[in-house]
């Protein structure tokens, strides 16, 4: 591999991870705090995708359909969670059957209404084109590097809001111990509300996001629900830490596999899954159960 | 004096004679496009039903299984030309090795988790499928696979293959319903209901699980060889995430802990598909629609409606049927909160 090729994929790795992290921590928080494991979190993305692109294309703004697409998925996860989910709140496998539903009937319904076209979008000028990096000395897309940035700084106000607000010392406490702090008398069904919201309107705007450095298509949906998968059970569920961690770990290995062995990158993200699993069964930053 | 045979032998047993004697009578359409696959994906249910009405573990693998056992008797047969004995002995071996290993992996988490990483191995399989073009034959996957001959008929005729299907889904039924009653199967069920109870009366959890997620890869191994002379073919379709999750449906429509709903689920499953997709196309949705029902407003699936009618009759008499307790999927597949 040489010098241009190592920095170039490693950076698509560091873009990519950042990708995975929008994408999985809502879904690592979600998990965290309400023990839901949402596995209708790809379709949330890939209707994101699907609401910012339409958007985009009728008013001519990219930023306007970023916004929609998160706006929207929060509303559709609110939905999800209000009227399907609380019913049978703390039957984690019953909601996870339900969101199994769920997803089946919204790829089928987006298929209907999007098709099975591959949708790019145009993301603003100072966004888009290539940039050529300094020390590195190599050309890179500007939009992938905003996409690095963005997600360190959603991240970083993530990290600011449950370490240093009263909200995120909410939050952290009911991911420790929710009947606790129910009982000292928050009202955990609006924080659970909240969190749905927040955690689906991540992966609507990831779906913008994503969708702006890759495509969005049918079957986007699975491939994101994977590379959830994959990074909280690496990560340990409900860890913001973990799931940066193994966002980087998961990207990064799938990048430079993909550059080695193409045929069997995906038996490598299998061993890496198989060899935290073996070392720490809980994922690298999760509490043991 | 009593009886020769119970109502329930008699029963079961003019089941079997209507079922054995379907080519006779039933229709082509019915013997060859729903019955035969409804055994054979029923059969890949029944795998799935044996993990998580009986052992907890909700394996969303099991398809993934049913096609390594696929791709492992096309390799041997087409891309090596070995004789089909060989693919039937070396599909089942890949598969339930491939079972084993992913036993090896998920077994030591439960619940939720373990339908999370058994999720992740068979997409990640899919991926491989899809990428690898050497042994899996990329995309297309392996075509032109033929299905054995007896005395010189082709299995896939298609009275021949329907009958093959029915002894080997009756064997798996029986098979399925002996073990529950072993020594192991009792324990499994035991580990299901109280796996530390279990662990401090002696018992080796971990090993309990992973020789039942070895066993239900072995079934579904069977179903696979079934299915792929079905088709002809396979390719990574075969396994996507649609597929992993369609064997969930079924198992869910028939009831996730009914050995029999197994079947009636792959029954009802492929009626709809094949007659909700002639007045609509959205077919899924239908499906989708229907799995939602039922986990929302009847765990048991199709086999809880059934018994639903004698329970209310018996909580009317006042005396409460203990099977109405277990009408919760969760408790229905164990405890997933110890």
């Amino acid at each position: 591999m040489s010098w241009n090729q190592f920095v170039t994929v490693t950076l698509n790795g560091l873009t990519l991870a950042a990708l995975y992290f929008l994408v999985a921590v809502g879904f690592t928080l979600i998990f965290g705090l309400m023990r839901v494991v949402n596995l209708a979190h790809g379709s949330l993305y890939l209707f994101g995708g699907y609401v910012g692109w339409t958007v985009a294309d009728r008013t001519g703004s990219w930023i306007l359909g970023a916004l929609a697409a998160a706006a929207v998925a929060a509303v559709a996860g609110l939905a999800l969670q209000q009227a399907l989910l609380r019913p049978i709140q703390g039957q984690d496998l019953r909601e996870a059957l339900v969101t199994i539903g769920v997803s089946i009937v919204a790829a089928d319904l987006m298929l209907a209404q999007w098709g099975g076209f591959t949708y790019g979008f145009s993301p603003p000028a100072a966004i888009s084109g290539g940039a050529r990096l300094p020390v590195l000395g190599i050309g890179y897309p500007k939009y992938r590097l905003f996409i690095l940035g963005f997600a360190l700084v959603v991240g970083l106000a993530l990290w600011l809001l449950l370490t240093r607000t009263r909200l995120g010392i909410t939050i952290r406490a009911a991911i420790d111990d929710r009947d606790m702090v129910s009982a000292v008398g928050v009202n955990v069904q609006r924080l659970f509300a909240l969190m749905f919201a927040f955690g689906a309107a991540l992966a609507g705007l990831a779906g913008v996001v994503g969708g702006s450095a890759l495509s969005i298509a049918s079957g986007e949906d699975a491939r994101y629900l994977l590379a959830s998968l994959i990074v909280v059970i690496i990560g340990g569920m409900g860890s913001l830490a973990g799931t940066a961690v193994a966002s980087l770990l998961v990207a990064l290995v799938e990048q430079y596999s993909l550059a080695l062995f193409p045929t069997y990158a995906a038996i490598v993200s299998f061993l890496l899954m198989v060899l935290v699993l073996a070392l720490r069964p809980q994922g690298l930053f999760g509490r043991p159960a | 004096m009593s009886a020769l045979i119970s109502t329930r032998t008699a029963l079961a047993l003019l089941v079997l004679g209507l079922l054995a004697t379907f080519p006779l009578w039933g229709s082509a359409y019915f013997v060859g496009r729903v019955f035969s696959p409804a055994l054979f994906f029923g059969i890949a249910a029944l795998s799935l039903v044996l993990l998580a009405g009986y052992g907890g573990m909700v394996s969303l693998a099991q398809m993934t299984i049913f096609g390594l056992a696929g791709y492992g008797y096309g390799v041997l047969t087409v891309t090596h030309g070995q004789p089909w004995w060989v693919g039937i002995l070396g599909g089942l071996a890949a598969a339930t090795l491939a079972a084993f290993l992913f036993g090896l992996v998920a077994v030591r988490t439960q619940g939720i988790y373990f339908l999370m990483i058994t999720l992740a191995l068979g997409m990640v399989v899919y991926a491989l499928a899809n990428q690898n073009r050497s042994v899996f034959g990329g995309h297309t996957g392996i075509l032109g696979i033929r299905a054995p001959e007896l005395g010189g008929h082709l299995l896939t005729e298609r009275a021949l293959f329907y009958e093959v299907c029915l002894v080997t889904a009756v064997l798996s039924y029986l098979g399925v319903r002996y073990l529950l009653r072993t020594p192991f199967g009792l324990a499994l069920q035991a580990v299901r209901d109280n796996p530390r109870r279990l662990a401090a009366l002696g018992y080796h959890v971990a090993l309990h699980r992973l020789a039942a997620f070895t066993l239900a890869g072995f079934l579904a191994a069977v179903g696979g060889l079934l299915g792929v002379w079905y088709n002809g073919a396979i390719s990574p379709t075969a396994i996507d995430v649609t597929r992993l999750i369609n064997v969930l449906v079924i198992a869910v429509i028939g009831g996730l802990a009914s050995v029999e709903g197994a079947f009636l689920g792959a029954l009802a499953f492929i009626l709809v598909t094949n007659f909700a997709s002639s007045f609509t196309e959205r077919f899924n949705t239908v499906i989708g629609l229907t799995f939602l029902a039922i986990v929302l407003f009847s765990p048991e699936g199709l086999s809880g409606l059934a018994a639903r009618p004698v329970e209310v009759l018996r909580r009317w008499r006042g005396r409460r049927w203990r099977a109405s307790d277990t009408l919760d999927v969760r408790q229905a597949v164990g405890r997933q909160d110890e």
